[in-house]
């Protein structure tokens, strides 16, 4: 199990993280969000060494985490880079053993993933000669060629193609089911609900919300309310207690109410303004939640 | 891992994409090439010579032809053959150029003014030699000079010592060159954010500068090592004994790039990411072109002189100045060992302050960074 204990970093005058701390069991996937700006890159650089906490710990399985342990984790920084004149089967060799890899033990893992993300017939061609989105396979292959523990993807689906954003899901989640622990940062919140079962949303260095997704959309103090009238003048609202609007456009309209507001007191004042073509009432989703918990 | 290891991965990278571009391939070649026509230049350029030799009386009979047979070899040179009546007339003559060697027969010695001619040496014992065929066998003879030899250097000597500290001099800046575009590229392509999440890095740094220095040392070995064998077979017109001299610029290289590599390195570190890899390493490339014009001034006025002793000691200017001091007059052992701790342990200063500037300079994105500011990093615990 990884686990980040009351990390905290300052750079100047810049709090990047005040006391974050999250774990991550062997075979779960963990969606990593927050703003722009949260910590979320210096969280995962520090795992690496890339930062030097000023306090705060990073533990493997309970023990600290030094160069050894590193060599079993597997990267993939935010800003992308590989060589770019060095061929990609010799690159993604070299990656594997610069992780502790033995030569031929690298090369098979080199060519397992070439083959599996597709560019096995490409194995001699230089990473510049590539397409940009081929060069990102390339990328993803250099961090997992050595079959790490830990997993740790800094933004991955930025920027790719709804193809390779299906195909790297699939992998996420296969290296889940292999035993990685994997934890990835996102920005695209209904990516993060697909892919994974546990999300830890960080905010101006702290963690502010951590664990099964479902469980902390239930937890959450609001529900969602999404009504679709017919017939309703453009600025009707129901008047209800605890109930606020997100989104109007059109009949359709999205609230926000209280954990405690009755939803049918919603419904019935829908039904006396107009005819109620849908009605749908839950927890609130991931985008929702991440608002609520981010608030400025 | 061990650390050895990854230096040794990263160390082996280097080697290999830096073979598959053919840069180091073919300037091996014509730096080879370089050496070996500098042979067939100077035989198209000897002119044929004459060789004036003094021999006290009385001249053995057939002297004049058997050394006229022994000039033979070398381009068909002539020997013009004097008596003189003492051997002191003869040194006189010696002293006052009207003639190149005196040949004491009786002391089996052949006097010079103040250097040895290697091809007139050559004559005058194939020519004894023939000569005491007939006569008692054996013994040949000893050369020795008017004066001592260390007072004048010889043309050959000051072209081994600027040759060898030019050659040391481009491959210092050329594969120290390499460093910095090497760090700058791994910078700007990002490279080094996945690189350093598995290897330390003073493990990166210490493998570049061995991998990219090993070529440069087989480049210069292969290059110096044959103008040596070159000297030593006597295919120049020089000094044998130059052959060692020349030799010393390979050691010499393997401490100057130890020095010098890492302040490449932590230079290209410490650039911005967008600055090229020339311009990150003009700092570096000035202090190298300083010492070698300082050496060079210094040995040219005076090689004896207190300057050039101190330039050959002082660890920064050491890599430069010794081999060519030691061609032109000769370094003492002590200076040798001098110079050799003084190196030694500024690399170990430097890769220590060098190390921290790179790891803090790698990690960090943005605008370059000056002096100060580094020097502020390095110190940091």
């Amino acid at each position: 199990m990884f686990s980040l204990l009351d990390a905290h970093k300052r750079f100047g005058p810049i709090e990047a993280l005040a006391g974050c701390s999250m774990e991550i069991e062997r075979g779960h996937v963990l969606g990593f969000l927050g703003p722009n700006g949260a910590g979320k890159t210096t969280a995962m650089r520090a795992i690496f060494g890339l930062v030097e906490l000023d306090t705060g710990e990073v533990l493997w399985d309970g023990h600290r985490v030094g160069p050894d342990e590193r060599l079993r984790f597997g990267y993939m920084p935010e800003e992308r880079g590989l060589y770019p004149r060095m061929r990609i089967g010799e690159q993604l060799e070299y990656f594997g053993r610069l992780h502790g890899l033995e030569a031929g033990a690298a090369q098979s893992a080199a060519s397992v993933w070439l083959e599996r993300l597709g560019l096995a017939d490409r194995a001699e061609a230089k990473v510049e000669e590539l397409s940009h989105g081929n060069q990102q396979r390339v990328q993803l292959a250099a961090a997992l060629v050595h079959e790490p523990e830990l997993l740790v993807l800094d933004e991955p689906f930025a920027g790719l193609d709804p193809v390779a954003v299906q195909t790297l899901a699939d992998v996420l989640r296969a290296e889940a089911a292999r035993g990685a622990a994997v934890l990835f940062s996102s920005h695209q919140l209904e990516l993060v609900e697909d892919v994974c079962e546990d999300v830890a949303i960080i905010d101006r260095g702290r963690i502010v919300a951590a664990g099964d997704l479902d469980a902390l959309r239930r937890s959450s103090q609001r529900r969602r309310i999404a009504v679709r009238l017919e017939g309703a003048p453009h600025d009707w609202l129901p008047v209800v207690d605890g109930v606020e609007l997100v989104e109007r456009s059109n009949g359709d309209l999205r609230l926000l109410a209280r954990q405690d507001v009755d939803p049918e007191l919603v419904l019935e004042a829908a039904e006396r303004s107009a005819r109620v073509v849908e009605f749908s009432y839950g927890p609130p989703s991931l985008s929702e939640l991440f608002l609520e918990l981010v608030e400025r | 891992m061990t650390g050895a290891r990854a230096v040794r991965l990263v160390a082996e990278r280097e080697i290999r994409e830096r073979l598959r571009s053919k840069v180091f391939l073919a300037s091996t070649i014509v730096l080879l090439a370089l050496v070996g026509g500098s042979v067939a230049l100077q035989g198209a350029l000897s002119k044929q010579e004459t060789y004036r030799v003094a021999v006290v009386v009385p001249a053995p009979h057939g002297l004049a032809a058997a050394l006229q047979r022994g000039a033979e070899p070398f381009d068909d040179a002539k020997v013009e053959l004097r008596v003189v009546a003492s051997p002191a007339a003869g040194r006189q003559a010696l002293d006052a150029d009207e003639v190149d060697a005196l040949l004491l027969l009786g002391a089996d010695r052949l006097v010079f003014r103040s250097s040895v001619d290697a091809k007139a040496a050559a004559v005058a014992e194939t020519a004894v030699r023939e000569l005491r065929h007939r006569l008692p066998p054996e013994p040949e003879l000893q050369a020795a000079t008017l004066e001592p030899a260390d007072d004048e250097t010889t043309d050959a000597e000051v072209l081994v010592a600027y040759a060898g500290s030019i050659l040391l001099l481009m491959s210092l800046a050329v594969y120290g060159q390499w460093v910095v575009t090497g760090v700058v590229e791994e910078r700007s392509n990002r490279v080094v954010e996945l690189v350093l999440s598995a290897v330390h890095p003073r493990h990166l740094l210490a493998g570049k500068v061995l991998g990219i220095g090993l070529l440069g040392l087989t480049q210069l070995a292969l290059v110096a090592g044959l103008a040596a064998a070159l000297l030593v077979s006597g295919a120049f017109d020089a000094p044998r004994s130059l052959g060692g001299d020349v030799a010393l610029v390979i050691p010499w290289f393997a401490l100057g790039f130890a020095l010098y590599s890492v302040a490449y390195a932590a230079a290209g570190a410490l650039a911005s990411r967008q600055q090229n890899a020339d311009t990150a390493g003009q700092p570096v490339t000035y202090a190298l072109l300083a010492v070698y014009f300082g050496g060079y001034v210094a040995l040219s006025s005076d090689p004896s002189g207190p300057l050039a002793t101190l330039l050959t000691v002082f660890p920064v200017s050491a890599p430069l100045v010794l081999p060519a001091r030691s061609a032109l007059v000769g370094v003492p052992l002590w200076e040798h060992a001098l110079a050799l701790v003084l190196v030694l342990g500024s690399v170990y200063a430097l890769v220590r302050f060098a190390g921290r500037v790179y790891a803090h300079g790698l990690l960090r994105g943005g605008p370059g960074l000056g002096l100060r500011a580094a020097w502020r990093l390095a110190r940091e615990p």
